[in-house]
């Protein structure tokens, strides 16, 4: 299990990778390599040249920008567990992150990784959908996006090959708001067998609620957030939420059904606890 | 605090893993040393029909036809109708699972072996792949190995009483029960790295195995040299469970490079290849017929027990060891007079069954256990009672049972009701039916079993294996310090029998543990032993230490005596002091005339001097049986499939302890890896013999958060038949988890009049369940 | 060869490595620290854990050439380290280690434990514990262990005070939500039940092209516009019904390139044809057979077209051996959906979607042909 050749650059600033990811074929950025060094080692993966982001500066800020927090690709997982209590209208992503594999893999893995890599089993696919998070795209031609529509499918995104994600925007909760994020793992750390997330906001008007571990990308169950929103608790009920999926997510067998069910009426729990 | 058998004494080979310093045969580099990796088989069955090794790698390229003269792996027994495999160190023709070894790769680094192995190009005829035993039986065409007749490698039948016992009888109960294929996954898969030493005309090869002296004999055997010119030193082993106790392919052909180009060669199998063509034990299908009376008392028990035996039988211990245990194993410590049961073992296109940690022990206990509690239920009463009423009575110690085995000692249903005491059945049972606030199902499980262990030449003979163990042997030594030196042909890997040999030496000779040195798994310096497999080395190599020590203190006499010029019947030996009438000599003083001052010797002299090889078999070799009772409790929640376990107990009795310590930490890493059978481990095959789980994301191994704080409570009954009472224990740990917690999961989903008999209970197989049983209630809603 | 100088153990060591030598092998091969265990080299197990400045990390998932400029610490460097003297007294004393082979990456992992969570209770340390996996001990003695040296030091006046508890917040209220985030369903692949072929992964779908079936079936016979349909694909050589070439897949970081061949069977009164065909791709040593049948049928009066498309697949080899099988079917459907956006956007002249999300060099090949192509045909 050692890695087939590929060559190494660890270039100085986005640009540098940028051209880097233009000029060189089979190049592949290099973040917390947590998903990406497992593949490389089963030799699954064999980029000719691994681009390592993981030491610029420019993305690593974690900034209270008003009405969002602004999170470089590169901030880790752990960073944004250890900044509990610090992130204001973000707590939801301290408790994301703090939930993610294990801690010497979350010192490594990044946010931006995890999305430019959307494993659909992966949490922050889903949670920054719920939270209505912004990817910003550095290429040939600077973008914003959604995240619930960056993601396109199963280790699919609109990325392309001379793009690097830059920073992710992720709306602040008012004091108001609540969320809720619930995964089912078989066992801790593991990939989840099913997850949720939710995320309601009175001031901001934000009613999400995205259920997850699909085989493609996060579902999200628009008029069951609404009817949330409107009604509270009733329109939370085992049933409802079991209607909502029916009705919103194909492809579901009895048994997902019923994970899907737990997952998404146990983070509404969350997001209606007293 | 004592030093000797009893004492809770801390390990002495700790220190060197605490501080990174353990020596495992990844550590090792040799000068010129090259790095070995495997071309595997991605198809389950196919003829090769050709292979193209990379141009200018020819010679760093090696097939079967390249290994001339090595011989295939056959490993003969004389159970009746038992049919050879031979296995080919290399892939000869064929290809029988996916994963078997094509080809072996050299180059300076792994990576680079590993490179060259992608350059090899192998075209296959695929044959058809049996996957599944049932239809592996009933091909009419297809076969594993060509020159059979069908597709079993052995069918058992037993019978005893069972006619007359089952006739009439008012409950039967009826149950198919599987187990799913595992691996066993030590933290540290195989090793091996060899070389030539021209100086003592050996080949010198370091392998992490649980049977170095066995390795030598396979080795030599089939690389066709001489026995003599065989060194097998096993180091650290990081874990072994049975996966290390055969004769490795691997470890042949990298012992065969290094003979063929006396340089060093070393192979390090990696997490990736040990899951592929690890999966290789547990999985066994069960149709249970049980016939009890109105009060649940066992009458008769009919089994049919299939066991898919994979592509290969290993050397020496052979794919019959299974089913012979399975079949002689199954009625459990339970007293009932009838039995019948038919064992197929049955060869497919997956990697060759080996004895893992309980040897279908585990497999048996799930089944019967099941059916114990199937009868509670039926005869409506609480299952532990049942099970109690049905165990064997210390009062009817020792038992011949239903299976012919021989139960030395014990009180099995003391246990049961320790277990139940501890667990504190009536406090969980009220708690069960309060109910609980977060709407999960509460259940309470039980499973009791007994454990052959240390089972010797009279078990053995029986099966006629290539290798029965006989006489274990110890050396011991008085360095001339008056410490001590143990060497014995038995393997440690975790079991800390660096220190309780040391204990049993201190136990007889009162040298204190800190000058005690255990020196294992080296054929060079070590007596012969067949090494550690099937819970006996504590009986065997203890037994042997305690006897060559014994052995040694008339030596120590016979010169204390001498120094102190005092008749040698007035001495007594106490704490490494040689006790005369009026004063005494410590055993450094007696070390030291033997060693330094030999003038100061008697002139009839012992002329073993202060060192003696002493062989250890029990008074009776059919196993001193070990036997625990477990109990469990679980919550089970029902909308996602998760089950946490509450609780767990574990009462057990393995005789006369040496130390608690080791015993309390086999049994919970045993009872680990239990669970991990109950709930977790799988290694699942597609219809094309295709392995679908080559990773730990695929392959789910528990971790911290999955194993409860088990707690443990001790019994001592010792065996009538080893020394001090002693019973094997390593594998104990492994056997009941399954069961309990099934036995508990079934307790808490009865009122959903839902029953698991799968292992591993998936959340998948949960939700079904739980799904099948409501639609066969109730019409319900499908999702769209 | 890349030369890197980092801290090992506070020594400095520089060497060459090449880029693709995991930290691990460079600690254990190269400095000779063989303390640091390779128990999966996936990352799951935790035997490699180092601290790669002063962080817990694993060496196996981390390559020695991101380690230049930084500092290393692995279990030989622990030395004069009092917690690891706690632990290491605490792991023997509790039994905390059987073979020893997890034992250095579960004390780098204890280690933080004790530093980063003074007042974790034994189910925190679970918890915390769970990226490391031992085989022997069950993990009661090392969490005894991990606690004890924890409400050892707690019980000194040094201990570190944790946060207070955040105020509970008040009830949502209820509100009336406003925008749209989401964006709409798409399903999710479910194998179809039955199967021609035994145990091959089947799927079917159909997609709708706008052009009269007749000019859907042309296309279909011309072999080179079929592949630049499918992303990927470079065709070699090919005849009316035989077709050589290989086909790079991408799923994420993983790339398969499959050489192969197709056999094309086409029944032109019927409108159904058959796709035989095998391929290898050595990389990964797996191996992969398929067949797809189409069939078109008319629809919106003739003026459109249905494709009816079946896929059966067999898949063998390390890219097969994963109980997340699911993710195979989602490429095989992914496949199927491009290659009817692709169809379309031949057929009616489209340009092709803004970004495509798989970008093979091959393909983009192929994309600037078949744009070209698609222009001559239809003349738009």
């Amino acid at each position: 299990m050692k890695a087939a050749r590929f060559d190494y650059l660890r270039p100085g600033d986005v640009g540098e990778a940028l051209a880097a990811l233009a000029n060189a074929e089979g190049a592949k950025i290099l973040a917390g390599g947590q998903s990406l060094g497992p593949m490389l080692n089963l030799r699954l993966a064999r980029p000719a040249l691994l681009v390592d982001i993981s030491r610029l500066k420019a993305l690593q800020q974690l900034e209270d920008a008003g009405r969002t927090w602004h999170i470089g690709a590169g901030v880790t997982h752990a960073r944004l567990e250890d900044a509990r209590g610090r992130l204001s209208g973000g707590e939801m992503l301290s408790e994301v992150a703090a939930a993610i594999a294990y801690r010497s893999v979350r010192n490594r893995g990044t946010i931006g990784g995890s999305l430019a890599h959307a494993d659909p089993a992966a949490d922050w696919p889903l949670a920054l959908a719920a939270l209505g998070a912004s990817v910003n795209v550095r290429g040939p031609t600077p973008r914003k996006i959604l995240v619930a529509h960056f993601i396109q499918g199963a280790f699919t995104t609109t990325l392309a090959a001379d793009e690097i994600i830059e920073s992710i925007d992720v709306p602040k909760l008012s004091r108001a708001g609540r969320y809720g994020f619930y995964k089912f793992c078989r066992k801790t750390g593991e990939f989840a067998e099913a997850s949720a997330a939710a995320v309601l906001d009175p001031e901001t008007g934000v009613a999400s609620i995205f259920l997850g571990a699909l085989r493609g990308i996060p579902q999200p169950l628009t008029s069951l957030a609404q009817q949330v929103a409107r009604e509270g608790k009733i329109a939370a009920s085992t049933e409802a939420v079991s209607q909502a999926l029916a009705q919103s997510v194909s492809g579901l067998d009895a048994v997902e059904h019923s994970m899907a069910t737990a997952v998404v009426t146990r983070a509404l729990m969350q997001v209606l606890a007293p | 605090m004592t030093q000797g058998i009893g004492a809770r004494i801390q390990r002495k080979e700790d220190a060197r893993h605490l501080h990174g310093r353990g020596n495992f045969v990844s550590d090792m580099i040799l000068p010129g040393q090259s790095e070995v990796a495997f071309l595997r088989s991605p198809i389950a069955h196919g003829r090769i029909r050709r292979i193209v090794k990379p141009s200018g790698a020819e010679n760093q390229v090696f097939i079967r036809a390249d290994l001339g003269d090595v011989a295939a792996i056959v490993a003969p027994a004389t159970v009746p109708g038992y049919k050879l495999s031979e296995w080919h160190p290399l892939a000869h023709e064929k290809v029988r699972f996916v994963g078997e070894a094509i080809a072996m790769c050299v180059a300076p680094t792994r990576a680079e072996a590993e490179d060259l192995s992608e350059q090899i190009e192998v075209e296959f005829d695929e044959l058809p792949v049996l996957v599944d035993t049932q239809a592996a039986r009933m091909e009419s065409t297809v076969r594993v190995h060509e020159q059979w007749n069908d597709n079993v490698f052995l069918t058992l039948n037993y019978e005893s009483g069972f006619e007359a016992k089952a006739k009439g009888a008012p409950v039967v109960i009826r149950r198919e029960i599987a187990l799913a294929r595992q691996a066993m996954v030590p933290m540290e898969g195989k090793a091996v790295l060899a070389r030539w030493d021209d100086r003592t005309d050996q080949l010198l090869v370091y392998a992490s195995t649980q049977v170095p002296h066995i390795i030598r004999i396979g080795l030599a055997q089939f690389l066709g040299i001489d026995q003599g010119q065989v060194r097998v030193i096993s180091p650290d082993v990081g874990g072994g469970f049975g996966y290390k106790c055969i004769l490795q392919p691997e470890e042949l052909c990298v012992a065969w490079l290094a003979l063929k180009f006396r340089q060093p060669f070393r192979y390090v199998e990696d997490r990736r290849e040990h899951l592929v063509v690890g999966a290789n034990s547990r999985q066994h299908q069960y149709r249970l017929t049980a016939h009890a009376d109105e009060r649940g008392r066992l009458l008769a028990l009919d089994a049919d027990i299939t066991i898919d035996g994979g592509a290969y039988s290993a050397w020496p211990f052979t794919v019959a060891l299974e089913p012979g245990q399975a079949t002689g194993n199954l009625p459990g410590p339970y007293d009932f007079r009838g039995y019948r049961c038919r064992t197929h073992c049955v060869a497919t296109n997956k990697p060759g069954f080996l004895p893992y940690r309980g040897v279908a022990r585990t497999g048996v206990c799930f089944a019967l256990e099941l059916v114990i509690d199937a009868i509670a239920r039926a005869v409506g009463r609480e299952p532990w009672e049942v099970r109690h009423d049905n165990l064997v009575s210390a009062a009817d110690m020792p038992y011949d049972n239903v299976a012919r085995k021989h139960y030395d000692s014990g009180d099995y249903r003391k246990a049961l009701i320790l277990a139940r005491e501890k667990i504190d059945l009536d406090a969980w049972r009220e708690r069960q039916r309060r109910g609980e606030r977060d709407g999960r199902l509460i259940g309470i499980g039980f499973a009791s079993y007994c454990e052959q262990t240390a089972h010797g030449t009279s078990v053995f003979s029986g099966w006629g294996l290539p290798i029965i163990p006989g006489y274990d042997q110890a050396t011991v030594r008085v360095t001339p310090d008056g410490g001590l030196e143990v060497r014995a042909g038995v393997h440690s890997h975790g079991q800390g029998m660096e220190t309780t040999l040391a204990q049993i030496a201190h136990e007889v000779t009162g040298i204190e543990l800190a000058n005690i040195r255990v020196l294992l798994g080296d054929t060079g310096t070590t007596p012969y032993s067949t090494g550690t497999y099937a819970s006996r080395s504590i009986v065997m190599a203890g037994g042997a230490v305690a006897n060559a020590c014994k052995a040694l203190i008339p030596r120590f006499l016979a010169i204390g005596a001498h120094l102190m010029q005092a008749a040698v019947a007035t001495m007594k030996y106490e704490n490494g002091q040689i006790m005369g009438p009026r004063k005494s000599v410590s055993l450094r003083d007696v070390a030291e005339a033997w060693y330094l001052r030999p003038q100061e010797l008697p002139p009839d002299v012992d002329l073993g001097g202060l060192e003696a090889t002493v062989g250890f078999r029990p008074k009776r070799d059919t196993g001193a049986f070990s036997y625990a009772s477990h109990a469990a409790v679980v919550a089970v929640d029902t909308e996602v499939g998760a089950v946490e376990i509450l609780d767990y107990v574990i009462v057990e009795d393995c005789g006369t302890l040496v130390n608690p310590m080791v015993v309390e930490g086999q049994t919970l890493g045993g009872a680990a890896q239990g669970i991990g059978t109950a709930l977790y481990e799988e290694s699942p095959f597609d219809p094309n013999g295709q392995p679908l789980a080559s990773t730990f994301a695929d392959y789910l191994l528990p971790g911290p958060t999955e194993i409860p704080a088990i707690r443990i409570h001790h019994m001592q009954t010792p065996s009538p038949y080893t020394e001090f009472g002693i019973k094997g224990m390593g594998e104990g740990g492994a056997i009941a988890p399954p069961a309990v917690i099934f036995n508990a999961v079934n307790d808490a989903l009865r009122s959903l009049g839902v029953e698991l008999t799968e292992t591993p209970l998936t959340p998948r197989r949960l939700l079904e369940a739980i799904d099948r049983a409501k639609s066969s209630t109730q019409p319900r809603v499908k999702n769209s | 060869m890349t030369p890197i100088a980092l801290s090992v153990n506070g020594r400095k060591v520089q060497a060459l490595v090449e880029p693709r030598t995991h930290l691990a092998d460079f600690l254990r091969e190269h400095c000779r620290l063989t303390g640091t265990h390779l128990g999966c080299e996936h990352g799951v197990c935790g035997a490699c854990t180092v601290l790669i400045d002063d962080e817990p990390a694993r060496s196996c998932l981390t390559y020695a050439v991101q380690c230049d400029g930084l500092a290393v610490q692995t279990i030989e460097g622990f030395n004069a380290d009092p917690i690891m003297q706690e632990l290491r007294t605490a792991f023997s004393r509790e039994h905390g280690l059987q073979c020893g082979f997890c034992t250095p990456g579960m004390l780098i992992a204890a280690r933080d434990i004790v530093r980063r969570l003074p007042d974790a209770d034994a189910r925190r340390i679970r918890v915390e514990l769970s990226g490391n996996l031992c085989r022997c001990t069950g993990y009661l003695g090392i969490i005894n262990a991990v606690e004890s040296v924890i409400a050892a030091r707690a019980s000194k006046p040094t201990a570190v005070t944790s946060q207070a508890a955040a105020p509970p917040p008040a009830p949502l209220q209820a509100f009336a939500p406003t925008g749209e985030v989401a964006r709409a369903s798409m399903a999710a692949p479910t194998p179809a039940p039955e199967e021609a072929h035994k145990g091959w992964t089947r799927f079917e779908e159909s997609f709708v092209v706008a052009r009269p079936p007749q000019a859907v079936w042309t296309i279909f016979a011309d072999i080179p516009a079929v592949a630049a349909c499918l992303d990927g694909v470079e065709l070699t050589e090919h005849d009316a019904s035989t077709a050589k070439g290989k086909m790079t897949v991408r799923l994420g970081p993983i790339q398969a390139g499959f050489s192969g061949s197709a056999v094309i069977e086409r029944d032109d009164r019927a409108l159904r044809g058959t796709i035989r065909g095998a391929g290898s791709d050595r990389g990964t040593g797996s191996r992969t057979k398929g067949e797809i049948l189409y069939r078109l049928a008319p629809e919106a009066a003739g003026q459109q077209t249905r494709v009816f498309v079946t896929v059966e697949y067999s898949l063998q080899g390390a890219l097969a051996q994963f109980s997340r099988s699911g993710l195979v079917l989602e490429l095989g459907r992914r496949l199927v959906a491009d290659f009817a956006a692709n169809l379309n956007a031949r057929l009616v002249g489209a340009q092709m979607r803004a970004a495509p999300r798989t970008p093979f060099n091959a393909g983009r090949f192929l994309w600037s042909w078949f744009i070209d192509e698609l222009r001559r045909r239809f003349g738009r």
